[in-house]
């Protein structure tokens, strides 16, 4: 495409349905996403987050309830744990990869990097990735950066040197790109096509912006939304030949109500024929091997031009 | 107590706003149609997300419409034979070439959606970005823009050839806007909030907290917006429905606009159109009185 750096991070188009195959012939790929993050703030997680209600809930009785459902379901997800996280609770994160889903790396305490250093973040990252390896004895091969809830904007904070630390430290795709509802590729240079696979993200699949307390404005209880959002995409996508994703967190979605919008979506969902659950790195490495970017990238050199008056 | 509340001014500045506007007496759409449907598409993608220094991640969720969301609305207009109107910003041509082209190809009309999603101050620099974007979008087209959906000066939007704009609501119908000499200037399509898919479904319009969101599904804007359209058929009305490719790009409203599309086809009458086509009837079939005749309330 016409690229233009800090505008596009991509091609110019996305691929067209009916050029997506899925292994075997399926229909639709379903990437769902367990964020086990219960951080308040930009800071990431702090003890006073570990000492609230939600998180003792998240933890345990909803972790539970979400990890059931998906098992009654037969669905595999990718959890995303901040490294703290899983060394706070290591029996429970490696347990999750005991019942065949995958646990991916959500920062350190899944704090803002925004404004970090490259080297202070690039440690960060070799942390992170180095304690959450520890636990699970495997090296994550994804990496999240989820909204929090009072993130000033809802797709995640990263700093303009993440995807490209996220290469260099070995990740094989990240775990929440929003310029497409398919995996693309994440171009960190232009010049060498350095690129890394990013997975769909979007907030409206997310539960934790349908089922905010309002502290302020006009979050409220909307599961209900979320449900028929849920079914939409899902529906759409499906005729699409294309992916669909949602984004859980089980201190929101394990809750009552809640609970039985997840087991009423489930249920629907599951009925479907031909659909393809992946976690995110079956995801990740079934596209890197089937859409290499070396074939289906395609950079243009830019035909910006600088303007006095305008915008660089 | 009665001089504080300035009521002379008051009256003043209600006569002098009302004189700026001239409504067209009896609107009749050719061939006997109930109403005009304008599909219009704001294609900024990032391009306002960048304007506001706003984070990766913002800019990525822009970037959807230019990848995806632009080629799913030129798709579903096809589809039910429609034409529309996408108001571009200037530098999308720098940007999505590809994506332009195939909507001219389509039929679709282009239409000026500021330079860079700004109207700068400077009486020259308005110029010179107005200019910019005219002469971007003729390169795609092949024709010069004759419409916008800007804050651009009316006089300046005059002189520069354009007929209308589409960025008001003070009347449900199309009108006119008045210059400072009570002379009309440019015919308004007037768009509405509560039809554009972005007070719905896109977080962080003009850096709204999350919390703040006005949430909603499509079910809801499909009967809000059904709604609407009844309301305005009903009286032999106008209805602009304002789109923007990364948020109504999205698959389940693509799949919500053809639901809503089909059942308006429903009724006889319908006049889908581009933003000209339902210009150029007003302008040809209603032209303005030369001078606006005196407000009186």
């Amino acid at each position: 495409m016409p690229w233009k750096d800090r505008y596009t991070i991509s091609d110019e188009k996305s691929l067209a349905d009916g050029d997506i195959r899925w292994p075997d012939g399926r229909r639709c790929a379903i990437h769902i996403v367990v964020d086990l993050s219960i951080a308040s703030g930009p800071e990431g997680i702090l003890t006073r987050d570990i000492e609230s209600p939600a998180a003792e809930f998240g933890t345990h009785e909803g972790l539970d309830l979400v990890l059931a459902t998906l098992e009654k379901n037969k669905l595999k997800a990718t959890f995303a744990v901040p490294a703290v996280t899983a060394q706070m609770y290591p029996a429970k994160i490696k347990g999750l990869i005991e019942r065949g889903h995958e646990v991916a790396t959500h920062g350190l305490r899944h704090e803002d990097v925004s404004l970090l250093r490259r080297e202070e973040e690039k440690a960060r990252i070799d942390r992170a990735t180095q304690m959450l390896t520890e636990v699970t004895g495997r090296k994550p091969v994804g990496w999240f950066s989820l909204p929090r809830q009072t993130d000033p904007f809802a797709g995640g904070t990263i700093s303009s040197n993440t995807m490209d630390l996220l290469i260099e430290a070995g990740y094989v795709y990240m775990g929440n790109g929003l310029a497409d509802d398919i995996p693309h590729y994440w171009v960190s240079d232009f010049a060498s096509r350095r690129a890394i696979l990013a997975l769909p993200y979007y907030y409206h699949f997310d539960d934790q912006f349908f089922c905010m307390f309002p502290v302020a404005g006009t979050g409220l209880e909307n599961s209900d939304m979320l449900l028929r959002n849920w079914r939409a995409e899902l529906d759409a996508q499906y005729r699409r030949n294309r992916f669909f994703t949602m984004t859980l967190h089980p201190q929101h979605i394990g809750w009552c109500n809640r609970m039985a919008v997840l087991e009423e979506f489930l249920s629907y969902l599951t009925r479907l024929p031909d659909l393809w659950n992946p976690t995110g790195a079956q995801c990740a490495h079934y596209w890197l091997d089937t859409y290499p970017a070396a074939t289906h990238l395609k950079l243009q050199a830019s035909i910006w031009q600088d303007y006095p008056g305008s915008l660089s | 107590m009665t001089d504080s509340l300035n009521l002379d001014e008051l009256k003043a500045a209600a006569q002098r706003y009302s004189g700026r506007h001239q409504r067209i007496g009896k609107l009749v759409w050719p061939n006997g149609a109930r109403i005009a449907v304008n599909f219009t598409a704001d294609f900024d993608a990032m391009l306002l997300r960048r304007l506001n220094n706003e984070p990766p991640m913002q800019l990525a969720k822009g970037e959807f419409g230019g990848r995806v969301g632009i080629w799913r609305l030129i798709e579903l207009f096809d589809q039910h034979r429609i034409k529309a109107t996408i108001f571009t910003v200037g530098r999308i041509c720098e940007l999505y070439p590809q994506a332009l082209k195939a909507a001219v190809n389509s039929g679709h009309e282009l239409a000026d959606h500021m330079w860079e999603h700004r109207v700068p101050k400077e009486p020259e620099l308005e110029l010179d970005h107005l200019r910019k974007t005219a002469a971007a979008l003729e390169k795609v087209s092949g024709r010069r823009p004759l419409g916008s959906r800007s804050h651009h000066t009316p006089t300046l939007l005059r002189s520069e050839g354009y007929i209308y704009n589409s960025h008001g609501s003070p009347s449900h119908l199309p009108h006119y806007v008045m210059d400072s000499k009570g002379a009309p200037c440019i015919l308004e399509l007037p768009f509405h909030y509560a039809i554009d898919d972005a007070m719905y479904f896109s977080f962080a319009w003009y850096a709204s907290p999350n919390a703040a969101q006005r949430l909603s599904d499509t079910d809801r804007v499909f009967d809000l917006w059904w709604a609407a359209f009844i309301q305005q058929y009903q009286q032999g009305g106008y209805l602009n429905v304002c789109l923007h490719p990364f948020v109504s790009g999205r698959a389940l409203r693509v799949a919500m606009l053809d639901r809503l599309i089909a059942r308006m086809k429903t009724l006889p009458g319908v006049w889908f159109a581009t933003c000209e086509e339902v210009a150029r009837h007003c302008l040809e079939q209603h032209p303005p009185n030369r001078f606006s005749p005196p407000v009186s309330f």
